[in-house]
């Protein structure tokens, strides 16, 4: 039998009845030409022949796949049952349509941010290197960026890569036009766009040597910035820009496809050459550069790692001052891009799995219900012939076109839902943007509502298959005496309890770590403070002293505003990370670069503490004629000068060790990087005599920050109308973008529980309720011989709770288990907390027992006489 | 695959015990028919029933699922043609593996009938 014959099986049925009807033509003529009249000549052959329309059947069953044509017959069966049975069938569809609509949705962005290449030729050969920073001075911190003379050298001595790019962003000022406008650029090694394999769509990438200092200044500017800044312009090539009042010419313009938002390289409205003069080249211990390579074919991310940590090896032991204990790592750039998020997705992935397989259990328990009020009907099509794999496959049949037609819906829900997803995760996740629909997501989905169906209809098919023909027949109309597949039903309750149960728990988890973050001090007093950074370029502030005076005079200004209580400059404010620099302490052994302490050093002006409200613990804050003075951090005492007094001791940063500077106070600690961080040693820098290109304004303000935005911003523009004022927003606002990862998990997270416990409470509603309607004769029995109410409650309680505390218990053990997963995602909170676990368990109890309560009471109402009359 | 139904079963049974009975021989006479050259189903049929001095009663319609079955095996291979009548027909030929198969099942066939006849011959005696 070939699919081919099975496929055009009615053409061929034709074909037949055509070679058929030549026979009676030919036999005919052959009798008339015996001398038969023509009349019964016809009849002869006919009856030689014998029944044409049997002969065409049996060489149409010879050609068909039996397997599949009971299939088709069995779907429309079950298509015509679930027709006439809308309660159950709407019911089903609406489970199976949550379960695997949340599934699609998260796997869409999971397929997105994780499994989509990016947007690169080849792009699992690119890949990201970075230092592993010694641990006694970066305790924590895995990976570092490059400096120089280091990246340098990986480049000349590796044979791994195909090709190596340095690159960084800064932002550039654009002036020229109306008003001045912060552009991101990717500063970037010429080799870049040979690692991105990426050609620009007009003009050409940068020249060979235009990362040498005095080589004209070229720039690649993006698809958009194209779009909205050069009007689309198809002769932009050769137009110019005013950068940080350089003037740079345009030679190319990047295709649309790699505008990457998630990674900063892409991310950026023009790229720029990165030009190194012999004394940048030769910068060996300040590390500010990644770097991106490309393996060459055949060679294996470890294979290359095992070389650059040779290299680094040979490097540290060169050049022991910059390098020793600074080793290397390399990972794929996508495994760079997604970062941690990875977990939390996969976290996400897995809850709604467990949340698609209790609305499976649901689903099975309330196809065993129907399957079960069926056993008549099972039974006919038994005594009839009907094979035991013949009611299973037809009991499956009806459980998949549920689950297709579920997952159809899920599909419609979770591509409704899809803007409204984006939107939420926008900011929030790498490759955010990139969620859309695709095949892998289809046929995930249509995996899924397979896998759906078979769980949900396998154990109720089994039943079906092992009906006891005599039983049921003989049984005739009468109830039963004893639930059939109790078991059964009770063992889908306890794994539905026990899967949400486990759900429950790592959202709590979840929920209580972001409490936790939330109640967790900054260490500041993040309300009504008003931020906003800004970067003044070097060509127009080209010394110390014409920077300073340009932030003395923002800050003057934006001081003398009403409702402005203090205002101050620093580099980076609280939970935005920044700098760590390696220092040397005054009266310590000095050491080697490499070995020296590294602290996380930020620059603030006078009036910091006071508009941070950071508490001052000894000493005194900074004035404004101060000059190499520095605030140090609790921690930061402790660590240096255990036991002693800080106040007057001495300290150099290795960086720019031309001035010593003056510990005149110390302060608390601040969360400088997350609010889950343990405290860091800081130290402040007095800004008085040291302005860079970058500071951030921050402002305490007599009421909402956002009401006081608008003036600070004139007087920045007061100062030098060629400055935007960047980054705006309050500092509350600015802590809720640092813990919003927590609470999206949370956020989501708790649904999907909620969602499996609300199902799991229908389940052992639905269980009951069955159990208590096809024992409404016991029952009634019970009452006639003198069982009292209380008894009868009791009695259905105890089968409600009995496979609800065995779900509770397999439950706890799963989520001990299970939340260990979770261990890098939770912050103040151990995963086996027992108030957590103590807490669901009390909630599955609760609800169990809600859900035990109205079957109960219904069996007490069980009117014994009427049941017994029934009889 | 055996999931028809059983009152299925019993319906097909009863039509096509008979046509099993033959099958193995009817299938060797087909291919034997056709050594000599193309003919259609019936002519087929005819020379079968002549051959045999009517011995062999087939009922002419049984020979089509056996056709069928047999160029399914593709031991044979079918075209249309025009019949002596000059009406259209479709012919059967016999394909090399046919050919091969209508050899084997010959001797197979010879080897059977001649140990059923010593049998029979022991019996007499």
């Amino acid at each position: 039998m070939s699919w081919f014959r099975f496929l055009r099986r009615k053409r061929w049925d034709d074909e037949r009845a055509r070679e058929l009807e030549a026979y009676l033509e030919n036999e005919t003529l052959d009798n008339i030409a015996r001398g038969m009249p023509p009349e019964d000549a016809r009849y002869a052959a006919q009856r030689k022949l014998g029944n044409t329309v049997l002969i065409r059947e049996e060489i149409y069953d010879m050609n068909s796949i039996a397997f599949l044509e009971t299939w088709q017959r069995d779907l429309r069966q079950a298509f015509r049952g679930l027709w006439k049975n809308p309660g159950f069938t709407i019911a089903v569809l609406v489970v199976l349509a949550l379960g695997i609509g949340v599934n699609t949705a998260i796997f869409n962005v999971v397929n997105a941010v994780l499994l989509r290449p990016l947007p690169f030729e080849d792009s699992a050969s690119i890949v990201s290197l970075f230092h592993v920073p010694p641990q006694a001075q970066f305790p924590g911190i895995t990976r570092f960026v490059l400096s120089p003379a280091n990246y340098l050298d990986w480049k000349a001595s590796s044979t791994s890569f195909e090709s190596m790019a340095a690159y960084a962003t800064r932002q550039l000022t654009l002036t020229g036009g109306d008003q001045p406008e912060a552009l991101l650029a990717a500063v970037v090694a010429p080799e870049f766009f040979t690692v991105t394999r990426v050609s620009p769509e007009r003009g050409r990438a940068f020249s060979a040597d235009s990362d040498r200092p005095g080589h004209p200044k070229e720039a690649v500017i993006s698809h958009s910035f194209w779009l909205t800044h050069m009007a689309s312009n198809p002769n932009v090539l050769g137009q110019t820009l005013v950068l940080n009042r350089e003037t740079y010419t345009i030679v190319g313009v990047m295709p649309a496809r790699i505008e990457l938002k998630a990674w900063s390289a892409t991310n950026a409205q023009l790229w720029v050459p990165l030009v190194w003069d012999d004394a940048d080249r030769a910068v060996r211990g300040n590390h500010n550069y990644l770097v991106v390579a490309r393996l060459k074919s055949g060679v294996t991310i470890a294979r290359a790692g095992a070389e650059l940590d040779a290299i680094s090896k040979r490097l540290a032991v060169a050049y022991p001052k910059d390098d020793a204990g600074w080793g290397s790592t390399i990972m794929p750039l996508s495994e760079m891009i997604v970062g941690d998020v990875r977990e939390r997705l996969w976290v996400l992935l897995g809850a709604v799995g467990f949340v698609l397989l209790i609305a499976s259990a649901n689903v099975a328990n309330l196809t065993l219900a129907r399957t079960l009020g069926r056993r008549k009907e099972m039974a006919v099509r038994a005594a009839l012939g009907a094979t035991r794999g013949q009611v299973l496959q037809f009991v499956l049949a009806e459980s998949l076109l549920l689950s297709v037609a579920g997952g159809a819906i899920g599909l419609a829900l979770a591509s409704l839902g899809m803007p409204a997803v984006r939107a939420m995760l926008a900011g929030q996740l790498p490759r955010a943007s990139e969620i859309s629909l695709d095949p892998r997501v289809l046929i995930f989905t249509f995996a899924i509502s397979l896998f759906a169906g078979v769980a949900a209809g396998i154990v109720p098919a089994l039943r079906a298959g092992r009906v006891n023909l005599n039983d049921t027949l003989k049984q005739g109309g009468r109830g039963e005496t004893r639930a059939t597949g109790a078991r059964t039903r009770g063992l889908l309750v306890v794994s539905e309890v026990a899967l949400s149960f486990v759900l429950l728990v790592g959202a709590g988890l979840l929920i209580r770590s972001f409490w936790a973050l939330r109640a967790a001090n900054p260490g500041f007093d993040p309300r009504n403070v008003a931020t906003m950074s800004m970067f003044i370029p070097p060509a127009k502030y080209a010394t110390p002293a014409q920077q300073s005076a340009f932030f003395d005079e923002t800050l003057r200004r934006t001081r003398a505003l009403p409702g402005i209580e203090a205002a101050a400059f620093v580099d980076n404010p609280p939970l935005t990370g920044g700098s760590m620099q390696p220092v040397t302490i005054e009266g310590q052994p000095i050491v080697a670069m490499s070995e020296q302490p590294e602290v996380a050093t930020r620059r603030a002006s006078p009036g910091y503490l006071q508009t941070m409200r950071l508490p001052l613990r000894l000493g005194r804050d900074f004035r404004d004629d101060d000059a190499y003075v520095v605030l140090v951090s609790e921690s930061m005492a402790r660590q240096f000068w255990p036991n002693e007094n800080p106040l007057g001791r001495h300290m150099r940063f290795t960086f720019h060790p031309e001035n010593l500077w003056e510990v005149i106070g110390v302060v608390g600690d601040v969360k400088t990087g997350d609010l889950a961080e343990s405290p860091r040693s800081t130290v402040y820098q007095c800004t008085n005599k040291l302005a860079g290109p970058f500071a951030t304004l921050v402002a305490r303000t007599s009421g909402d920050p956002n009401g006081f935005v608008k003036s600070i911003v004139d007087v920045i523009h007061q100062v030098d109308r060629d400055e935007p004022a960047q980054n705006i927003q309050s500092m509350e606002e600015l802590v809720d973008t640092t813990i919003a990862p927590e609470r999206l998990s949370a956020l989501l997270l708790g649904v999907f529980a909620a969602l499996a416990v609300a199902l799991a409470g229908v389940g052992i509603y639905g269980v009951l309720a069955y159990a208590v309607r096809s024992r409404t004769r016991e029952i009634g029995i019970r009452a006639a011989l003198g069982a009292d109410m209380g008894a009868i409650v009791r009695l259905v309680l105890i089968e409600g709770l009995k496979p609800a505390l065995v779900g509770i218990a397999a439950g706890a053990a799963g989520a001990l288990a299970l939340a260990r997963l979770m261990t890098g995602l939770v912050y103040g909170v151990s995963t086996s907390d027992p108030a957590t676990l103590a807490a669901v368990a009390v909630l599955f109890f609760t609800v169990s027992t809600m859900a035990s309560i109205l079957p109960a009471y219904r069996a007490s109402k069980v009117d014994p006489l009427r049941t017994l009359r029934e009889e | 695959m055996g999931t028809d139904t059983l009152w299925n079963m019993a319906s097909k049974d009863a039509r096509t015990r008979d046509g099993e009975m033959l099958q193995g021989t009817l299938d060797l006479l087909i291919l034997q028919t056709l050594r000599p050259g193309p003919a259609h189903g019936h002519t087929i049929a005819h020379i079968i029933e002549h051959r045999s001095d009517s011995v062999l009663q087939v009922e002419h319609g049984s020979l089509y699922p056996a056709l069928h079955r047999l160029e399914d095996r593709r031991w044979i291979a079918s075209f249309w043609g025009t019949s002596e009548h000059n009406r259209r027909a479709r012919y059967y030929r016999l394909t090399p593996a046919g050919r091969k198969r209508l050899s084997e099942e010959t001797t197979r066939w010879a080897r059977l009938t001649g140990a059923v006849n010593r049998v029979l011959k022991l019996v007499e005696e």
